[in-house]
């Protein structure tokens, strides 16, 4: 593989999709969705941030006796929340949009045959099809990035070096979900005959593993983890701490019990304790294993580890009581590891098979 | 120059290429013939390197096909049948897209695609190749196929699309192009087509090669075994009389017309006999069968 003739390709595809009417109109929906979350988030922060000064005024005037708990200060990173939302939606359009007829529409054109009978490999075409997707792709996200930035610094909001990093982190978190989905219309497009089929099959895809799939990870965790434990008849009140976390598209809510009896806990609660920790352990384990599979469900679980950090970290360890220790990004992104592994591997595997499915294409 | 051995091809279990030997030479212009389905497309597509062979090997220039399939992409231009660009493209563009991928220079590219969009009247065409009419299309395929002044040209089907002045300038074009030197393989399913530009063709039938050589060879080859009969047609003013001579096979009499079958051409008797009963002849020649029903007899065998 020559990498002159990999970047014609890639320049080529490249130019198409930006100048396509197409990706402009999806990206332009894209960047003015963008831009009004943003600035609603940005509100939405110094809104918080307010908040956060009046309460730690008051914490200092009134000796306040929970002196020891301390507000955490909001983060920047909570005005790209919004984008996950849309970006899992008008983001997966926008890469199908590129994505389905980029094989299929030379079939039908007769351009491959013409492509191919100039000194280039097949592996060239299809690669460098790829690498202008993604250049595409990329594109749109950084610019995407750009506005959001931008806007912060019109609004006198300016990112830490962390938030700086934690920004581009969530930039190339986006760009893996929308690689996922383009990944997915590209090996659609080399398989189907015709466009339009190749739309028809990217869509079934994208609607069973965003929806269907969390659907049957859910239903198959109840399935095999059967009824939950029942708690014991009598005892005394337990002592609940409740905790309930949610952003936009995902929430979780993780109950931790503990029951104190005469200085001593009582045995039938805590093996109920045990057991319920258990179920939910089982159930979550068979959900988590089915959610891997869903770009959008990866997509979340990563977006809210960089945007939330603490958030995500009792959504990780709903059992562990709250500690009040900030989790840094690279804590967070640790967790979240095996996430980030299948938002790599998901659109790997499509673009080898697209690869596969190419380079044995009958072109007749 | 380009040269088949035993080149064979299969598609789900049918052969579409069966064992195909082939030679043609340099500089020449040859004609590939054969109905639709003959395998002369598919002999094409391993012959530029865009298919791999099933079995046997096919060379141009020496270098085997399957083996350099990139150098010999360097050294050929191919016309696809119904040919296809990018739509979104000007013509001038989907020629600087592929010339890229010959290592040209931006100077060489734009004076080497100014000249071919000369050459096949598309110069000063601004609108997207989605826009051409057939006819444009398969001119600017004329001049992808030329973009790397190629040494052996493949053209299938070339003057499909095209309108009666478009064949003519493509006859004259590829005339020329022979006279530069460089083999022409042309592959058609209309003879006359094939016999107005090529001094050598050869015949596919259900992907085998039924004849070879110059049209006339071909036609020879072909022409339907009558033993060593000669047919001589004769026609003459008044209703023909009786004929006798010994090497009268028989008669196919009509009037004053009749196709006499020989064992030898015994034009001269048959003349003379014919004087001398006072008939006036107006026509006496040797049958030869018509090329068109020779060919059309062995596409359909």
């Amino acid at each position: 593989m020559a990498l002159d003739r990999l970047f014609n390709v890639a320049r080529k595809e490249f130019s198409d999709h930006i100048t396509s009417r197409r990706f402009i109109i999806i990206l332009g929906l894209l960047l003015v969705i963008s831009t009004i979350s943003i600035y609603d988030g940005i509100e939405n922060y110094n809104n918080s941030l307010e908040a956060y000064t009046e309460q730690l005024q008051h914490m200092e005037e009134f000796a306040d006796p929970y002196k020891s708990w301390m507000p955490q200060k909001p983060s920047i990173m909570y005005v790209f929340i919004s984008m996950m939302s849309y970006m899992t939606m008008l983001g997966g359009i926008l890469a199908i949009a590129i994505g389905f007829d980029l094989v299929s529409k030379e079939k039908e054109t007769r351009s491959l045959k013409s492509l191919l009978s100039h000194p280039v490999y097949r592996d060239e075409i299809i690669n460098g099809k790829a690498l202008g997707g993604i250049g595409a792709l990329g594109f749109a996200m950084a610019l995407a990035l750009a506005i959001a930035v931008a806007m912060l610094l019109l609004f006198s909001v300016v990112p830490t070096v962390e938030e700086f990093a934690a920004i581009l982190v969530f930039g190339a978190v986006s760009l893996g979900f929308l690689l996922a989905y383009f990944a997915v219309a590209l090996t659609m497009s080399t398989a189907a005959k015709e466009s339009g089929n190749a739309l028809i099959y990217t869509l079934v895809i994208f609607f069973a593993v965003s929806s269907l799939l969390p659907m049957f990870g859910a239903m198959a965790a109840n399935a095999f983890a059967g009824d939950p434990p029942e708690a014991p008849e009598m005892g005394p009140m337990p002592k609940e701490v409740v905790r309930v976390a949610s952003s936009n598209g995902y929430s979780t809510t993780s109950v931790a019990q503990s029951v104190v009896y005469g200085g001593t806990e009582d045995p039938a609660w805590r093996e109920y304790e045990e057991e319920m920790q258990t179920y939910i352990e089982k159930r979550r384990l068979i959900s988590d294993i089915s959610n891997l599979l869903s770009p959008q469900m990866n997509y979340y679980t990563v977006a809210i580890a960089v945007t939330n950090p603490q958030l995500s970290s009792m959504i990780a360890s709903p059992y562990d009581t709250a500690t009040d220790e900030p989790a840094g990004l690279a804590g967070a992104l640790g967790r979240v590891w095996m996430n980030i592994a299948a938002l790599i591997v998901f659109p790997s595997a499509f673009f080898a098979a697209a690869y596969v499915k190419f380079m044995r294409m009958d072109i007749r | 120059m380009i040269r088949t051995e035993n080149l064979t091809k299969v598609y789900n279990g049918k052969p579409a290429v069966d064992g195909l030997d082939l030679e043609v030479g340099e500089g020449e212009i040859f004609g590939f013939l054969g109905p639709n389905g003959a395998g002369k497309s598919t002999t094409i597509l391993m012959l530029t390197g865009m298919i791999e062979p099933t079995g046997g090997r096919c060379f141009v220039d020496g270098i085997e096909v399957a083996d350099d399939p990139l150098n010999v992409k360097k050294i050929i231009g191919y016309l696809p049948e119904d040919v296809g660009f990018y739509g979104n493209m000007t013509g001038e563009q989907n020629l600087d897209y592929f010339a890229r991928f010959y290592g040209m220079d931006a100077k060489e590219r734009r004076e080497r695609i100014a000249e071919l969009l000369e050459l096949v009247h598309l110069d000063g065409v601004t609108q997207k190749a989605g826009e051409y009419s057939r006819g444009m299309k398969q001119r600017l395929g004329l001049a992808q196929a030329l973009i790397n002044d190629p040494r052996v040209l493949f053209l299938d089907e070339p003057t499909a699309n095209l309108d009666p002045e478009g064949v003519r300038e493509y006859r004259e074009l590829v005339t020329r192009l022979a006279g530069e030197g460089k083999t022409i393989f042309v592959s058609s399913h209309i003879l006359s087509e094939v016999r107005e530009v090529c001094r050598t063709v050869g015949l596919l039938a259900k992907g085998r090669l039924v004849a070879q050589g110059t049209l006339a060879e071909v036609a020879r080859a072909l022409a339907p075994s009558d033993g060593d009969a000669v047919r001589i047609v004769v026609e003459t003013r008044e209703r023909l009389p009786a004929i006798e001579d010994p090497a009268i096979i028989d008669i196919e009499r009509n009037g004053n017309h009749a196709v006499v079958r020989a064992k030898a051409d015994i034009r001269d008797r048959l003349a003379a006999s014919l004087f001398e009963q006072g008939l006036h002849v107006r026509e006496m020649r040797i049958e030869e069968p018509e090329i068109e029903d020779v060919f059309m007899a062995a596409y359909r065998r």
